[in-house]
Parts: structure tokens; sequence; C-alpha cells
């Protein structure tokens, strides 16, 4: 009877606590953005902030450390990548010194220097997201540096992301790599507008809307389009196609792209200070 | 260590915080990183049982919810059930053979994962995909590797709540 009892309470208590959750989850759900559940989060962030810098600066070294190992492999791959592009870069420097001038004075004409004209705020990026399922990272700036949500965030090889969460003293910012990431693109060379769809972590983008008869090159530069309502401004660099195919009797060519900015491993970025116009 | 025991259960929590947004954040195998905070739970169902276990995946789960984009309190059902599932389980194993709280842990986590992302899903977010099955299986073998250490963390921080008969009913 005891037992029985006994079981019907704790079965009680987990009724009471999962309930309690669905709740939670029912109001965040609804209340979107803005509600009394995201200030409680935002205060919550901003309280653990100070604590998990200082944690950072003292356990700095066995991050080190362990990032050291998990990065091994990785590394090894990548040096091997890299020597074969050192090769093929010194090869490249001889054939197309040239070449290259050319190049640069046409990306000068094309307005290339991307972020020219707009406010920006440099940023440290504090942690990657403490979850397997989402592609986020956290930057030491907040409302306190104006960064808003919505604001597109770069590096000086191009587009790291967006921001969706924003407290006095830190942001998220959505990668484009996460899947629920799309950014509206067009292809350098034949300006065919597309859509870049993120892939998950360490896999390429992947670049909708491209049709069959879309002439597209391997490491043709993709750019955002800052069409109208465009999340992005324009002309951000996204990366460069790695892969183009078309298979027989599709819409659309399956193209992917290699991001510019190598996302793993990101220190700094800066926030430019626009937002889409509503 | 002499301190308020009233005082260990915010600081095992607190600092399972701190290690799984600084540190562990940054441990990933192939993308992917250990997740403390179902490990908390875990422990809490090994050491203490299902109604503290429970309660213990609740707190870890709502106080990761907090830093995460993904929907506030995901993370707090899911945890919740895990910790009163592994107390049903597995009540009293924690002086059983070293293994078994770490196959327990392993296992568990997994279930965990999975559990995620189907409530996830069910919640329009995009989770179930190839990357599922390197994270259940890096979640699972690395929060396995962590479990002695988590398990004692736990005990030690639920300290007299655990023996106290008043509220051991």
């Amino acid at each position: 009877m005891a037992v029985y009892r006994r079981s019907r309470r704790h079965r009680f208590f987990l009724v009471l606590l999962a309930l309690t959750s669905v709740t939670v989850l029912t109001l965040d759900y609804r209340g979107g953005g803005d509600g009394a559940l995201e200030s409680v989060r935002q205060t919550a962030r901003d309280a653990l902030a100070p604590l998990q810098s200082g944690a950072e600066w003292a356990l700095s070294p066995i991050i080190g450390f362990f990032g050291a190992i998990g990065d091994f492999g990785d590394l090894r791959s990548e040096n091997a990548q890299l020597r074969r592009q050192l090769d093929a870069a010194r090869a490249d420097a001889i054939r197309g010194a040239d070449a290259d001038r050319e190049r640069e004075r046409l990306l000068q004409l094309q307005g290339l220097d991307y972020a020219g004209g707009l406010d920006s705020v440099a940023a440290r990026v504090i942690s990657t997201a403490p979850t397997n399922f989402r592609l986020t990272i956290t930057i030491d700036r907040g409302t306190d540096a104006r960064v808003d949500v919505g604001m597109p965030v770069v590096t000086a090889a191009g587009l790291v992301g967006r921001v969706t969460e924003v407290s006095k003293a830190r942001s998220t910012v959505l990668l484009i790599t996460d899947p629920q990431s799309n950014v509206g693109v067009r292809l350098a060379n034949s300006g065919e507008p597309g859509v870049v769809r993120g892939g998950g972590t360490r896999n390429p983008l992947a670049l909708d809307l491209i049709g069959t008869e879309v002439p597209v090159e391997v490491g043709e530069p993709v750019v955002t389009s800052g069409l109208e309502r465009g999340l992005y401004p324009a002309q951000v660099p996204v990366g460069r196609v790695r892969s183009t195919s078309a298979a027989p009797g599709a819409l659309q060519k399956e193209v992917l792209v290699d991001p510019s900015v190598d996302l793993i491993r990101l220190e700094f970025v800066r926030v430019l200070l626009w937002t889409p116009s509503p | 260590m002499r301190s308020d025991p009233r005082l260990r259960l915010p600081i095992m929590l607190i600092g399972a915080l701190l290690l799984q947004t600084t540190v562990l954040a940054r441990m990933r195998v192939f993308g992917v990183m250990p997740d403390f905070m179902l490990l908390v739970a875990i422990s809490g169902g090994i050491t203490a049982g299902a109604t503290r276990g429970a309660a213990l995946g609740f707190a870890s789960g709502m106080l990761i919810d907090l830093f995460l984009s993904t929907p506030l309190g995901l993370s707090a059902l899911v945890f919740t059930l895990v910790g009163y599932g592994v107390g049903v389980a597995n009540t009293g194993v924690l002086r059983s053979a070293w293994y078994i709280p770490v196959l327990t842990a392993g296992a568990a986590s997994v279930a965990g994962v999975v559990l995620y992302a189907l409530v996830g899903s069910m919640l329009g977010e995009p989770m179930i995909d190839g990357h599922l099955v390197t994270i259940a299986a890096v979640v699972g073998l690395s929060n396995a590797v962590l479990a002695p250490v988590a398990v004692k963390f736990v005990d030690w921080s639920l300290g007299s709540l655990k023996t106290g008969a008043s509220l051991s009913s």
C-alpha cells in the first residue's frame, strides 16, 4: 500500500513538472520575441555574463588544450589541404599577377568592399551555442552597443549570420550554416538570384532557385542580393561555388557553396548597424 | 568541504552551467559537444531516484533553456522525463559496479538527445536529419566518460537532501 501511494505521488510530481515545462513552452511560443519570458532570459544572460567571462579566463588553458585535441583531426586534413593550396597558389601567382590586378580593379568597380558605407561594431565571440541543435554564437556586445535583432554579422572574409536575440551585453548570432538560415544571394558572374540555405555544421550551403539553363562555374563568388525587403545589405560575400550538378528532369541545379568565412573558428566579428527596411 | 548544504545545489547547477557554456561548448568532436546539463538530470536519477531526478532535470533544463535560442522549456521537459526514467530504472545502483552508472548515462543520453529532437521537431524546429545520429553517438559516448565525475558532483550537491527522512517519502 505504501509503495503504491509513493509511486502515485512520484507520478503526480512528474506530471506536475512536465506540465509546467509545456506551459512555459507554450507561453514562449505564443509570446514570440517579446514578453515576460524574454526579459527573464535577457536578465539571466546578463547576470551570467561576468561569471562566464571569469570562467573563460580561468579555464582558458584547459579550453585551449581540449580545443586543440578536438581540432587535431581537422588540422591535419586542413594542413594537407593548405599545402596543396599553397602549391596551386604559387603557380597561380606567377601566371596570374597581371590578371589579378585587372580583377581587383573590376571588383572595386563593382563596389565589393561591401561594408564601406555602414557603421559597425566590433565584437568578440564568447562561445558557440551550448547545444548541439542550433548553430549560433554568442558575442560580447548587446543593446548597450546599439546592436539590435536582425543586424547582419560579418568578418573581413564575408557573411557570418544575423543577430537573432539581444540583451544588454550579449547577442546571439544565427550562423548561415544553421538549417534555419536562409540568405537571398546572387551569383557574381551571371547575376542570377537565388537563396542559400544552411546545411548544418561543417557542411556546405545549398543554393536554391538556380535554373538548369544558368551557367554556374565552380569557384564563382556568391554575394548577398540585397533585394528589397532582404534580410541583408547587398554585396556581402557569402562564399564560393563548390560544386554544381543537375539531375535529369530537375527544375533547378543543385549548387553547393562553401562559406567564405571559417565559421568553426571565429574569434572576432563585426556587427553592421543596419536593419532590414520594414 | 564544509559548506552549507543548502548552497550546494545552486553551486552545482551554476557550476554545471558555466562548464557547459564555456569549456564544453568548445570541446567539440565532429562539431558535437557533451551535454553536461542532461548528465546532471541523469546523475540525479542515478543517485537519488525518480522524483529528485525529475526535479533536477527540470531545474537544469530550465537553466540551460535560458541560454539557448530553442523554445524555453524544451530542455526542461525532456530532462525532467529523462531524470525520472533513469530514476525508475535505476534506483540505488550507486553502490553497484562502477560501470553501471557509466552505461546508464550513455544510454540515457542517447535517449535524451533523440527525445529532444523529436519534441523539437513537433514544435517546428528542424532537428531530425543525418546529423542527429552523430549527435546522439557523440553525446552518448562523451556523457558516459563524464558520468563518474557528474554522479559524484550531483551526489555531493544533493547532500543532506538525499538522506533527509522528511523529504524522502
